[in-house]
């Protein structure tokens, strides 16, 4: 099978009996994806599989043949934190991560809902968000960042972003 | 500024000093810093420390570049599973393991007998359900879940009490070997003459309350990854704690401590229940040995559900008698608190002690083992069960005595910590209430509704007192490198607080470094200073101390260096940004030019926590305000409005404080609305361990949360000003939800969590009255 992740085509054995969670974590390495409950409660898993939100903990890795999937870690458009893209920028001005466990979730949920939705209305983040479980508690923050970039706060370059503001 | 301690209090000398710990009171013997800063006093201008800045790892927070324990993959890395007992009381009859040895992948198996004493693992004894009775390693993680699925026990069970009336029933089952109940007696504490107090109250009210079993429900569960060098052990867990990782893991397998090497890099919430090793530390650790490859041994869900700690639950009856203007004559509370297999007396009483200035306090308490699984620290513990009892029935009071609730705590303002009447290093509880009332635009008349409008706003409010001085051993060092960078250099860990970030900002305000210039390296055994469990709110206040003399300790060396560079002595040396002025002239170098000249000569600055101030009590305190919405058909309640103020001190990072403060609220949120573990009487079996089945509150869930704290440092409680904050958010949000919700329905409730059934019971009985 072939799977497109984060731009790049991997070619892999198609009898794997998977969840597209563990091909990204366990075969891909890319670990910034996370587990929770592997039964589509949380929202941990979530990454974008052609364009849409899924948990991937839920998703067998063999439907995903000639699918183009995006992580966390294809977010940002290279290395280093000016190229993180607004949604991660937001996230770090607003402090929308404590533990930062469930953020990646968190990321690739507010930036689908804000592909398909570009200006929501603060309850339409608060439903499009509630699928996606922080014990530490950051949602009023992860709505704050949602709703910046949703204002156009992020658009442009990365300044807003710089943790080097003292 | 100079500071009172027992003993001779010479630099170099020991002495003892107190630190209170989640509400209890350790005495530790402690070395008195070759010099202390000087207090950072209440005007002292600061730039860095007080500022809004990011956290500082958040880019590999949000790039999905921060290691996880369950992201750590070692060569040839094994995986382990722990199978765990299915019934709460009985003994193991058979056991048979072939089956699972014979699956495909499955390496090694350990059953009875085959864990060191030390690790207390797979005895025959079951005490309660979930129980690890074996364990499984092979080549991958679905492997070893299968096979441990496949281990066919046999139990001869014995009748068991999961209840406090079961386990403290006259003849009640023997939960386990030494006694139902802790102490064989109830935790008596009490001051002045109770009688006395009921007989001068005009006023008595009588309540009981109750408060479910909460579960940490950490999305990161707790696990490790083991793997040994010779006879050097490396363990990576999710843990608050990586030096008493490594004291258990010494003590458990028989090392001797500095062949144990614990590193914690990132972690995913632990919110108390990760203070130490656990079986799954255990278990990768001896499987990793037996295979010489390294093992990872991860909780799974359900076991971070059942078997990893929780806040028990708690039945308070409470009597509080006072004068007509609000005066408290007495305070006596009887509480029983199911603990589990196993726990400490971190008790509901506590608070009804410290929050109010009453002569005549006396709390009973009842401690009982019951048959499932041990409760753990978790965020306020004690104080958020005996919050709600105590603050509930303050309301009930202020109800009684028509009483605005805010002038009834105003009324019964402690001067001095009241149990022990020393002084506080500092208290703003007046201001916080004064502050809070403001911003929430506070007034106790309920509000009517709209004729015909089926659902109701009320409002509530409570306090929280928590002890949060932190204190010593800490140590840390500050490290200039050759091109000028800062590392801070401490064996702390960050939960998600922002340890790093507070830490980088103390040195670079004590430095005068760029904060761009500072990182802080935590979370590792072998190669960083000791420091403590980040518990009980006190990482800011222990490590922050150390931190800035080693900082003031490198400052001074490099003042030293520059010195003799810029023709001038150190004192008349300043340093900011990263560059060294000479004082009232124009000669200045930038750090890295001295460095630079320095070459390979390194800069390294030593600092220590002194001992706290004697007979000082040191406490963070705070008020919160809420507004909820009733649907009288329904039962449901939303949460419209939380106003919290708190005193902290001086707070280091006013948005990650900010954070810490929208955290605990929403915890208390979900404790106040949802969250309630089920553990089925009759089976003795957890019914809802499961995230979808444990509620915990999403974002839907979320009302306007307005939080902040009042102005101020307090240089008493140590050189930075800081007190602790993880903890006190969390104690009054749910009694405010609570009084809210009475307010609203017009009639009182006095259980939680306040589900929709509990509400329209509430407004039932109501109605037949
Ligand atoms: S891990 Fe996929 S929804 Fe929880
Ligand atoms: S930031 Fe910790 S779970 Fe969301």
């Amino acid at each position: 099978m072939r799977l497109t992740v984060n731009g790049r085509v991997h070619t892999l054995d198609s009898a794997l009996p998977l969840s597209l969670l563990e091909l990204l974590r366990d075969r891909l390495a890319l670990t910034g994806t996370k587990f929770v409950c592997g039964r589509g409660e949380c929202g941990a898993c979530t990454v974008q599989l052609d364009g849409e939100t899924v948990y991937s903990c839920l998703t067998l890795a063999e439907a995903c043949d000639g699918a183009t999937v995006l992580t966390v870690e294809g977010l940002a458009s290279g290395g280093g934190e000016p190229s993180l893209s607004p949604i991660q920028r937001a996230f770090i001005a607003k402090d929308a991560a404590q533990c930062g466990f469930c953020t990646p979730g968190q990321l690739m949920a507010a930036h689908t809902l804000l592909a398909r939705n570009p200006h929501p209305t603060d309850d339409e983040i608060r439903s499009g968000m509630s699928g996606n479980l922080c014990r530490c508690g950051t949602y009023p923050k992860i709505l704050a960042a949602v709703r910046a970039v949703a204002d156009g706060e992020f658009a442009g370059s990365a300044e807003a972003g710089s943790v080097n503001a003292a | 500024m100079p500071r009172k301690t027992k003993g001779a209090a010479k630099p170099g000398g020991f002495v003892q000093t107190t630190v209170e710990i989640e509400g209890r009171t350790e005495t530790r013997i402690v070395e008195i810093p070759a010099f202390e800063p000087a207090a950072w006093g209440t005007d002292a201008e600061l730039g860095i420390v007080g500022a809004r800045v990011p956290r500082m790892d958040a880019p590999e927070r949000v790039s999905g570049r921060a290691r996880y324990t369950t992201d750590i993959v070692r060569p040839g890395m094994l995986h382990a599973a722990i199978v765990r007992s299915t019934i709460p009381r009985g003994t193991i009859r058979s056991l048979d393991l072939s089956r699972a040895r014979a699956m495909p992948g499955v390496l090694d198996v350990l059953g009875p007998g085959d864990a060191p004493a030390g690790t207390r693992l797979f005895g025959r004894e079951i005490f309660y359900a979930g129980q690890p009775i074996a364990a499984v390693c092979a080549a991958t993680g679905h492997a070893a879940r299968s096979a441990a699925h496949a281990i066919a026990v046999e139990y001869d069970t014995l009748p068991f009490a999961v209840t406090f009336e079961d386990a403290t029933a006259k003849d009640a089952p023997k939960v386990r070997a030494k006694g139902n109940v802790m102490e064989n007696a109830p935790l008596v504490i009490s001051r002045g003459d109770m009688d006395a107090g009921l007989k001068a109250a005009d006023v008595i009210v009588r309540r009981e309350f109750r408060t479910p079993v909460q579960l940490h429900t950490a999305l990161e569960p707790h696990g490790a990854v083991a793997e040994w060098e010779g006879d050097r052990l490396t363990v990576w867990e999710s843990t608050q704690g990586i030096f008493r990782v490594r004291e258990n893991v010494s003590k458990a397998l028989g090392i001797t401590l500095s062949k144990v090497r614990v590193i914690k890099d990132y972690m995913g919430g632990g919110f108390g229940a990760k203070n130490g090793a656990g079986p799954h530390t255990y278990v990768a650790a001896l499987f990793a040995k037996r295979q010489g490859r390294a093992v990872r041994c991860i909780n799974d869900r359900e076991a971070e559900q059942t078997d990893s700690g929780n806040r028990p639950s708690s039945t308070q009856r409470v009597t509080i008698g006072a004068k007509k203007d609000g005066t408290l004559t007495a305070i006596f509370a009887s509480i029983d608190v199911p603990l589990g297999i196993s726990g400490w007396e971190g008790g509901p009483g506590q608070i009804y002690h410290e929050l109010y200035a009453c002569p005549n306090v006396r709390t009973e308490e009842t401690f009982a083992y019951v048959n499932a699984s041990g409760m753990a620290a978790f965020r306020g513990p004690g104080y958020v069960e005996g919050a709600f009892g105590l603050e509930s029935a303050m309301n009930a009071l202020a109800k009684e005595l028509k009483l605005d609730p805010v002038a009834l705590r105003v009324k019964n303002f402690a001067k001095r910590e009241p149990r022990t009447a020393r002084p506080y290093s500092g208290n703003s509880l007046l201001q916080c209430y004064k502050e809070g009332a403001e911003a929430f635009g506070w007034s106790h008349e309920s509000r009517k509704p709209e004729a015909g409008s089926r659902t109701r706003v009320g409002k509530g409010m409570a306090a929280q007192v928590w002890p949060t001085g932190g204190g010593p051993p800490a140590y840390a060092l500050v490290r200039m490198n050759s091109d000028a960078t800062v590392d801070v250099l401490a064996g702390t860990q960050d939960l998600g607080t922002g340890a790093r970030t507070v830490l980088s900002q103390i040195a670079a305000e004590s430095l005068g470094a760029k904060l761009s210039d500072v990182r802080a390296i935590i979370g590792d055994t072998q190669s960083l200073p000791y420091t403590g469990n980040s518990w009980g709110s006190m990482t800011t206040a222990s490590v922050g101390p150390a931190v800035r003399m080693a900082a003031e300790d490198a400052r001074r060396q490099l003042f030293e260096a520059a010195g003799a560079m810029l023709d001038a002595t150190p004192d008349a040396l300043e340093a900011r940004d990263s560059r060294i002025v000479v004082r009232d002239t124009d000669r200045t170098m930038t750090f890295a030019e001295v460095t630079a000249k320095l070459g390979n000569v390194m800069i390294i600055g030593k600092g220590s926590r002194g001992p706290n101030p004697a007979d000082t009590a040191i406490m963070t305190f705070g008020a919160q305000f809420a507004e909820v919405e009733v649907d009288l058909d329904t039962g449901i309640v939303r949460v419209l409005r939380i106003v919290a103020t708190h005193d902290a001190g001086r707070i280091i990072n006013p948005t990650l404080a900010e954070s810490q403060l929208e955290g605990g609220i929403i915890q208390g949120l979900g404790y106040a609305l949802f969250e309630e573990r089920v553990l089925d009487r009759r089976l003795g079996l957890v019914m809802n361990a499961t995230i979808h089945d444990y509620k915990i509150p999403t974002m839907a869930d979320i009302p306007l949360i307005d939080a902040f704290f009042v102005a101020g440092a307090d240089p008493v409680a140590n050189h930075t000003g800081a007190r602790g904050i993880a903890e006190p958010p969390m104690i009054p949000t749910a009694p405010a939800i609570a009084a809210a919700v009475s307010d609203a329905i017009g009639a009182e409730v006095t259980e939680i969590p306040l589900t929709p059934w509990r509400v329209l019971a509430a407004i039932a009985a109501k109605a037949r009255r």
